[in-house]
Parts: structure tokens; C-alpha cells; sequence
């Protein structure tokens, strides 16, 4: 058989030729002739009359519409009239059986969409570039200090300056930070989450403004007009896409703030931000680089790389610069510790989490296929053996073995397309959910699509699996064909080569569905524990919601928070919301329970430890008197902090139980600890319950609670506990807060047990589309088992029958059935057990608590394995019972 | 007096039409007499089953044809070897020395 590479080189003249048809055909006809006319000239040359020379070269040439039909066959004008002839005959011979043409379209569809739709993730998030004009160069930097295990310190506004000066592996560097302000000017104040950069930032990453104009440097200087960048998706959402915005003015931090445009579409990162500011913009950070020096480090810093110059090589260089300035500066520079500077891609930050989930649900979905290809491939062997006089027929009618291959084929692959269309269909129903469950993993879920490689993909996909299903099956011998034509219905018998490939085609789809299983009941059971976990803290009715006050309103003559009046509009706004009918405990903290984003993690020291050991780390976190209350979290000894701790005077400080369990096993209460290198010192005056700050998944930190009204913040979270449904409080909760404060931002209002609910919905999404894909698995396998069994006892119906007429009783009869399924499915499940034992290890990082190894998950997949094959046997089985024996004799 | 003409072997007419269009361009009928003239009369090839062989070759990418005019200004579908007929001469050559040589060394010896 020629190549295909040959076929596709000689594609083009052949659809030339097929296209200028009648121009191929009045030339061949024309060069034919003027040959014959040339020979008749010569031989007339030679000495004959016309008429015989005439004769003669026609006699010579042969009969010319032979030789005309032999040309058309070598050009390959048959090719396409061949391919037209299978195809109407393939689209006849499939809607003849409709039943057949619809499962297959139907299991393929499902199995193609599947893949066309985590393929499309995959694709968008870990093969894309970054829609970026330099994406591959972008890194992130982390600052760490090596010795004392402090992880991303973060950059001071001054180390950010010292890293452009000084480094030479970086072409660009920008300080990023985020903030929520006030935006108001709208129908309510607006709480903005804000990206501050540099000026450069947006030019570094090689992005231009939709509308408008991107930042200069000259919007970075001391004194610049505050302009902002906003980003598409607030730009739509806030102000319907309105190209009018650009231009206006807004009044923020007591300032007028100037759209100057808006950007395209970009992965959220670093953060979800709604506007982007120059750093010049932002009040803290001005107050930072005035104020904090060289230690005030807030800000993140994204660079990028030199051409040519790997991540590894720019860690090398930025730490030693940074270890040579702590080296100069000595106390200047802070704590003990050598810094590195980690360099890390962006992109690679960006899918991080999500890689190990979407490559294992592409994995799942190729399974899904293969056990639907599997399915497909005996579904059209049972179909050929019944089609055994139709091929017999056309084989004495005179097609050849590769016609007739060639006739099956090109069926297969209408079906395969027709699966591949269905399949696409199905993908872009579900886009919007895959994006939405992509966009719980990834920023970059704004990149997913069915661009043209996704659609390249599911188009070979296709063409995989109908070839696949379309060769599988084979051609039946030219001896089989002419003895199924010779007998009574017409069938082919298969061979015992066909009966194996049928029973290992059912071993397979066993196999791997009982893989899928496995896999799902592993992720299935992570998540129940994941939900079981106790938090530490009451979810039931509690309210949560964000706090943002216009932070200029607050400042007192020095410029600096003002702290008292901060603390008495919170106690006043306490009063109003206890007020409110049903309210049970109302408090303020820095953030609220489960959220991941917060990250207060520092080094703290003990009074009379001596330096030099371990150092001891702490989460500080803000909280007014009702907080543990409010949240439900037990006191374990001591006391609460109390409306007297506030002011200058109290040194009060919480510690939790696995702080006082850590470090101060001999006794907790009455040790002093500093948080800020010895120059303030706070008395524990108690002891409360742990609670999972960061994430049902993550244990309790050791933390420490400091009094609220000590270290107000002009963002907050509010949270009130409730005796009546939580949801019903918040327009009370967002008046009372603007009857006292009319420009304070109210916003995410949520009940706990939704953030809960929230904190766990990828695992929950990933675990219960595993068991979408794993139950669809399976009910393709048991119908695969069941179909192939059914077949199997029509095939046998005679043999039953005499069987059952020579006495056999009803078990023997299902024994016999019973025992040719039971066997394909205990090697299935043998096959399937060592590959998932093999492969389970690859979910490993997405379990929580459950081994990769779980008897009772690999118990309890094998349980409903043997139920769904057991039953699947069973349905042909009591078929085979029924077999009347004088019926099954005269039937054949 | 005609000879008895060969029976052309199977594949062979292809080498044959590669070697004649080596020596340049020429038409169908140019090409026959060229067979015949060379093989002093003794190839035998019914003239008509030159044609699918041309069209094969040229599907095959080893032979290109166009359209020019030809003595007396008759139009004529000119054929030219191509850089892949080249290569595909050179091969074909080669094993069909060795073929050759084979058969008679063991025709000689056998």
C-alpha cells in the first residue's frame, strides 16, 4: 500500500484535476489523437495509403478509450469519484441503522467533547504564551532571608531603586502592590481593589491600552496628577464597556483620579485588580518611601530578563547584589539572615496549582475516549459480522479486499466526524463552566478558548478514533465471506481471532473504567474529609462583610492614622449593629476566617529566650473584643481581650493553643513577646482555640490576636453573629455603617458557611467532575460488556438450544453465559487494579488526607465494579435462560 | 522482415521513459519512436500503454508536462524529467544493472 505521504504530495494535482475535470478530459482526448495523427503521418511517410495507415497506428496504439480510462486511473480522477461513491454509500448504509449511527455518534460526542473541552484549558493555560508582548521573559521576584526561614520579606521602595541601579540580568523591574480604596463620584462609594506599579509596568510586559494611553514616566513623579488604568473586566462591569470613561475624573484618597484608559483583556494577576496606579498615587506607599526606608517592605517586584539570561542565573546575580548591600548596611538592612532573591517565571506562578489538575482530568477524559473507542470498535464488528453477505456480495460484484477496507472506512470516519462535530457542539455549550471552574485554579482562565489549535485537536482526535474503530475490526477472510453467503441468515461466524479481540476489548474498557473508579473514589473521599474538618471557629450565623473607610479622612495633623478617632467610629458602629434586632456578636478584625489571601506571617520574640535558636513565627491579626465570640472559638485559658484593652496603656496580646503549645509548653499566660525586634513588648493574657485561617486544607498557624482598636485599619472585615438567617442583616448592616460614615465602602457581604462552602469548591468541582467522567466510564464499559456478552448468545442460540434440549437445566445455561462475562471482567479488574496502584500516585497532590493507596476507596471501586458487571452479564444471561429450544432450533 | 518483439518486463517501461526524457524534453509520440528506434525494433510497446504510464510518472512527481508547440507549430504535451525523476533514474539504473548482471552470472554459471 503507497504511503500516505505520497497521497497527500500528488493531493494537489489530483484535486486540480478533478476541479478542471472537463479541461483534463478534452486534453487527454486532444494528446491521444494528435499522437495517433502523427503515427498516421508517418506511416503515410512510410509508404501506406491513408485508409491503412490509419488502420495501422490505431492497430499500434491499442483500443483509446481503454488507454483514456487507464490514464484517468493513473492521474487519480477515480480518487475523488471513489471517495463521492463511499461516502453516499456509507451515509445510506448509516441511516438505514439508525440505532447503530446514533450510539456511536452519541458515546463518541461525549467522549470527544470531554476532551475538547479540558483540552481547550490545557491548551489555554499551560501551551498558550502569555498574552503578553515579552510573556516567556516576565519573572517574579521573592525576597528571602535564608537562615531565618522568612519567605518573601517583600522589596522596600528603596531596595526596588537599588535592583534597577545594581542589576545587570534584568532589562525592566517594577514594584507592584495591591490595595482596596474608596471610589467615589458613583451612584455609592466603590471599594476598588488597585494594582500599584511603576510607570514602566505595562510596557515591561510588552501590553498596550485598549483605549486610551498607558502610564508614562512623568505620571510617576513627586506631585504627578494621580491617573489610573483600568482593567477590562471592571471596565465592563462597572461601567458597561463605556469607551466615555476615559477622560473622566474620580475622586479618590481625597484626590481627583484621571482615567486615562482602559486595558485589554489580561490574566488577573497579580491580583484581581480593578485600576492600576502609578506608585507616585498610592498615599501608603508615599508614606512608605518617605517614612519607612530601607525596611518598609511592601511592595512585590515582577522584572524582566535580560535576553538570554535564565531565571537560575538572575537568582545567582540579584541575591549576591542584595547579600553585598545587607553586607554594607549592616543593621540598616534588618534582621540576621543572608537575602536571596528568588526568580521565578510568571507564567510557571500563574498554573502552578493548576497544572496537576487539568493534566490528570486530560488523562481521565483519554481514558473516557479510549473506553468509548473501545465500545465503538465492537459495536461495528458486531455490525460486520451481520453485514457478512452484503460484503460477500459486493466482493463477487467485483470490489477488491482494499475497496472494501477502504468502503468500511471511510464509514468509520463519518461516524468519527459526525462524533467530532457533536463532540464540539458539546464543548462550547460547556465553555463558560470550564471557564469558570479554570478561572478557581488560574488567572490565566481569561486565555481559555476553542482557538484554532483546540479545534485541530478535536478534528485529529477524531480521525484518530475512527480510524482506530475503523481498522480494529479487520476484514473478514474471502473464505469466511463466501461461507457466510452461503448460509441461511447471512451472518459471518467470527473466528476465534475476532472473539478474542472482542473479549479483549471488554477487558480494556473494564480496565480503565475501573481505573477512572479508583481515581474518583480517591478524590471523592479526600474532599468528604476535607469537608468534615472541623475549622475551629462556629460557620453557622455569622455575616462577613468588607470594610473600606476613605483613608484620608482619618489621617491627623501630622499625617499619620489617626488611631483614637479610628477606634471610636468602630465602637459606634459596634453599637449600632449590636442595636439591630437579632444581632447576637458584632466585631472587626484585620481579615475574616478562611481567607487565603491573608498572609500576616512574621518572626516574633520571647522574653528571656535566648537568641539564637529557632526563630519562632507568629500570625498577627487584629481583632476587637467580641471576635472570638462572634466566631464561636472556645477560650482555653485566661481571658478574652476586653473594650479596657485599647488605648496606649494595655500591652494585652492572644496567642492561640498551638502558639502556646509550640513555644510555651511550661505556661503561656503572663510571658511578654515582641513583634517588632524587642522595642514593644505584649503580655499573653490568654489562650484561645486554633482556627484554619488560611484553608480547611492548611493546619492552624501559630498565631497571635492584638486588641483591634490598638491598630485600626482602614479596611476590615466586619462579622456578626446573628440568631436569624445572617443574609437578611446586611442592607441594615450597610446603613448603619453609612449613617455614620457616608463615604465608607460596604462590600462582599457573605455568610461563613458560603466562604466555607467557597474555600473548598475546586476540590469539590474537580472530585465531582472525576466522578462525572469515572460514572460515565463505567456505564460505557457495562454497556460494552453487556452488548458484547448479548452477542455472544445470539451467536450461540443453537447451541443453547440443544443444549437445553438435551436436558441442560436453566443455571447450566447461566453458568455457561455467566462464567464467559465473569471471566472478562476479573481480568479487567486484575489489569485495572495495577494500573491504578501504578497511577494513583499521580493524584497524590491533589488528596487531603487519604492515601493514594486507600483500601477502602480501591475496596469500594472494586464493590460497585463487580455489582455494574454482575448485572451487565446478568440482562443477556436471562436471555440465554429464555432460549425456547424448538424455537432456537428452527430458527437456524 | 519484423523480428519477434519482447514483451516488455513489468516496471520497466517507466526506466525507460525516465532515461529517454533524460536526453530533454519530449512528446508522447516523440517518445515511442525514440523506444523503438533505440531498442532497434525489439522492445515491443503497444503504443497506447505509453499514456498511463506517462500520467502515473507524472503524479508521481518524476516527470512534468506542459503544453508547448512542436514541428509545423502543432500544439504537443511536452514532458520533462524533474529533479525527483532524476534521482528516481539514477536508482532505478543502479538496480537494474545488478538485476541484469545477477540473471546472467547465473544463467552463465548455473
Amino acid at each position: 500500500m503507497r504511503g500516505v505521504g505520497s497521497v497527500l504530495r500528488s493531493l494537489p494535482l489530483r484535486l486540480r484535476t478533478l476541479l478542471e475535470r472537463g479541461r483534463f478530459e478534452s486534453e487527454l482526448d486532444e494528446e491521444l489523437r494528435s499522437h495517433v495523427e502523427r503515427q498516421v503521418e508517418a506511416n503515410v511517410r512510410a509508404g501506406m495509403s491513408p485508409a491503412q495507415a490509419r488502420r495501422a497506428a490505431l492497430l499500434s496504439f491499442g483500443s483509446l478509450d481503454a488507454v483514456k480510462e487507464e490514464c484517468r486511473e493513473s492521474r487519480g480522477v477515480h480518487f475523488f469519484d471513489t471517495l463521492g461513491q463511499d461516502l453516499r454509500y456509507a451515509l445510506r448504509s448509516l441511516k438505514r441503522n439508525r440505532g447503530f449511527t446514533a450510539a456511536v455518534v452519541l458515546t463518541l460526542g461525549l467522549g470527544i467533547g470531554a476532551n475538547t473541552a479540558i483540552f481547550s484549558v490545557v491548551n489555554g493555560i499551560l501551551l498558550r504564551p502569555l498574552p503578553y508582548g515579552e510573556g516567556a521573559r516576565i519573572v517574579s521576584l521573592r525576597h528571602d532571608l535564608k537562615e531565618t526561614n522568612a519567605a518573601g520579606i517583600g522589596f522596600s521602595p528603596v531596595e526596588i531603586e537599588d535592583l534597577r541601579r545594581l542589576s545587570t540580568s534584568l532589562d525592566a523591574l517594577s514594584e507592584y502592590h495591591s490595595m482596596n480604596f474608596t471610589l467615589l463620584g458613583g451612584a455609592e462609594p466603590l471599594r476598588v481593589r488597585t494594582g500599584v506599579v511603576s510607570s514602566n509596568f505595562f510596557d515591561m510586559l510588552g501590553v498596550g491600552p485598549l483605549f486610551g494611553r498607558a502610564f508614562r514616566p512623568d505620571d510617576e513623579v513627586h506631585g504627578a496628577e494621580p491617573v489610573l488604568l483600568l482593567s477590562h473586566a471592571w471596565w465592563l462591569q462597572a461601567f458597561g464597556g463605556d469607551p466615555a470613561v476615559v477622560g473622566r475624573a474620580f475622586r479618590m484618597n481625597d484626590r481627583p483620579h484621571l482615567v486615562i484608559g482602559v486595558l485589554p483583556p489580561l490574566p488577573a494577576y497579580p491580583d484581581e485588580n480593578d485600576v492600576y496606579m502609578p506608585s507616585t498615587a498610592c498615599p501608603f506607599r508615599a508614606r512608605a518611601a518617605a517614612t519607612g526606608g530601607r525596611q518598609a517592605r511592601m511592595l512585590s517586584a515582577i522584572g524582566r530578563l535580560q535576553r538570554g539570561v535564565a531565571p537560575e542565573a538572575a537568582h545567582a546575580e540579584l541575591s549576591s547584589v542584595m547579600s553585598a548591600l545587607a553586607g554594607e548596611l549592616g543593621d540598616a538592612y534588618l534582621t540576621p539572615g543572608t537575602p536571596s532573591v528568588a526568580v521565578e517565571p510568571t507564567r510557571e506562578l500563574m498554573v502552578r496549582t493548576a497544572r496537576p489538575t487539568f493534566l490528570i482530568l486530560l488523562a481521565t477524559v483519554a481514558f473516557v475516549l479510549m473506553i468509548a473507542c473501545a465500545n465503538v470498535a465492537n459495536l461495528a464488528l458486531a455490525r460486520l459480522l451481520d453485514r457478512g453477505r452484503e460484503i460477500a456480495l459486493r466482493a463477487a460484484l467485483g470490489a477488491g479486499r482494499r475497496r472494501l477496507l477502504r468502503q468500511l472506512l471511510t464509514e468509520s470516519l463519518v461516524l468519527a466526524l459526525a462524533g467530532g462535530v457533536v463532540g464540539l457542539l458539546f464543548a462550547v455549550a460547556t465553555q463558560g463552566a470550564v471557564v469558570r471552574f479554570a478561572s478557581r485554579f488560574t488567572p490565566r482562565a481569561s486565555d481559555v478558548g476553542l482557538d484554532g489549535t483546540v479545534l485541530a485537536f478535536t478534528l485529529a482526535i477524531s480521525l484518530i478514533a475512527g480510524l482506530l474503530f475503523g481498522t480494529l475490526p479487520g476484514l473478514p477472510s474471502a473464505e469466511q465471506l463466501a461461507r457466510s453467503a452461503s448460509s441461511d441468515d447471512g451472518r459471518l461466524t467470527g473466528g476465534p481471532g475476532r472473539r478474542r479481540m472482542r473479549a479483549g476489548l471488554v477487558v480494556a474498557q473494564v480496565a480503565l473504567s475501573f481505573t477512572l473508579v479508583i481515581g474518583a473514589a480517591l478524590l471523592l473521599r479526600s474532599f468528604a474529609k476535607l469537608q468534615a474538618v472541623h475549622p475551629g471557629f462556629e460557620v453557622e450565623n455569622v455575616l462577613t462583610v468588607r470594610l473600606d473607610l476613605n483613608f484620608r479622612a482619618f489621617l491627623d495633623a501630622e499625617g499619620r492614622t489617626d488611631v483614637p478617632r479610628l477606634a471610636t467610629l468602630h465602637e459606634s458602629l459596634h453599637e449600632r449593629i449590636a442595636a439591630l434586632p437579632g444581632v447576637v456578636a458584632v466585631s472587626n478584625a484585620w481579615t475574616f476566617p478562611l481567607n487565603a489571601r491573608f498572609d500576616n506571617d512574621g518572626t516574633v520574640q520571647l522574653e528571656g529566650r535566648p537568641p539564637g535558636g529557632p526563630p519562632v513565627r507568629a500570625e498577627l491579626i487584629g481583632t476587637t473584643p467580641d471576635y472570638f465570640r462572634a466566631l464561636g472559638v472556645p477560650l482555653k485559658q485566661g481571658r478574652f481581650l476586653t473594650a479596657a484593652d485599647r488605648g496606649t496603656e494595655s500591652d494585652a496580646i492572644l496567642v492561640n493553643e498551638r502558639f502556646a503549645a509550640r513555644e510555651l509548653p511550661e505556661g503561656a499566660l503572663g510571658r511578654r513577646l515582641s513583634y517588632d525586634g524587642g522595642k514593644t513588648w505584649r503580655t499573653i493574657v490568654g489562650v484561645v482555640g486554633d482556627m484554619r485561617q488560611a484553608g480547611l486544607a492548611e493546619e492552624p498557624k501559630p498565631s497571635g490576636y492584638l486588641p483591634f482598636s490598638q491598630f485600626p485599619g482602614v479596611s476590615s472585615s466586619l462579622i456578626v453573629r446573628a440568631s436569624l438567617p445572617p443574609a437578611t442583616l446586611v442592607a441594615a448592616v450597610r446603613k448603619a455603617v453609612h449613617d455614620l460614615d457616608p463615604d465608607a465602602a460596604v462590600s462582599a457581604p457573605r455568610t461563613l458557611a458560603e466562604i466555607r462552602h467557597d474555600s473548598i469548591a475546586s476540590p469539590r468541582l474537580t472530585a465531582q467532575l472525576l466522578g462525572l467522567f469515572a460514572g460515565l466510564a463505567l456505564a460505557i464499559a457495562a454497556t460494552g460488556l453487556s452488548g458484547v456478552l448479548a452477542y455472544s448468545v445470539s451467536q450461540r442460540t443453537r447451541e443453547i438450544g440443544v443444549r437445553v434440549a438435551l436436558g441442560a437445566a436453566p443455571g447450566d445455561v447461566l453458568r455457561l453465559v455467566m462464567r464467559e462475562g465473569l471471566s472478562s471482567l476479573g481480568l479487567g479488574l486484575a489489569l485495572g487494579l495495577v494500573a491504578a496502584l501504578g497511577l494513583s500516585r499521580l493524584v497524590a497532590r491533589l488528596l487531603f488526607g487519604v492515601e493514594p493507596t486507600d483500601p477502602l476507596c480501591f475496596a469500594g471501586s472494586l464493590a460497585v465494579l463487580v455489582v455494574a458487571g454482575t448485572i451487565a452479564c446478568l440482562v443477556p444471561a436471562r436471555r440465554a435462560v429464555a432460549v425456547e429450544p424448538v424455537q432456537a432450533l428452527r430458527t437456524s | 522482415m519484423e523480428k519477434p518483439g519482447l514483451e516488455l518486463l513489468q516496471g520497466t517501461l517507466d526506466l525507460l521513459v525516465l532515461r529517454i526524457l533524460a536526453a530533454g524534453p519530449q512528446h508522447g509520440w516523440g517518445i515511442a519512436q525514440r523506444l523503438q528506434v533505440l531498442s532497434e525494433d525489439v522492445l515491443r510497446v503497444n503504443q497506447g500503454s505509453l499514456y498511463p504510464a506517462l500520467y502515473r510518472l507524472e503524479r508521481e512527481g518524476h516527470i512534468a508536462a506542459e503544453w508547448g508547440s512542436s514541428d509545423n507549430n502543432r500544439r504537443a504535451r511536452f514532458y520533462r524529467l524533474t529533479k525527483s525523476g532524476r534521482r528516481q533514474l539514477d536508482s532505478e539504473t543502479q538496480t537494474w544493472s545488478r538485476m541484469a548482471a545477477a540473471v546472467a552470472r547465473v544463467l552463465e554459471t548455473a
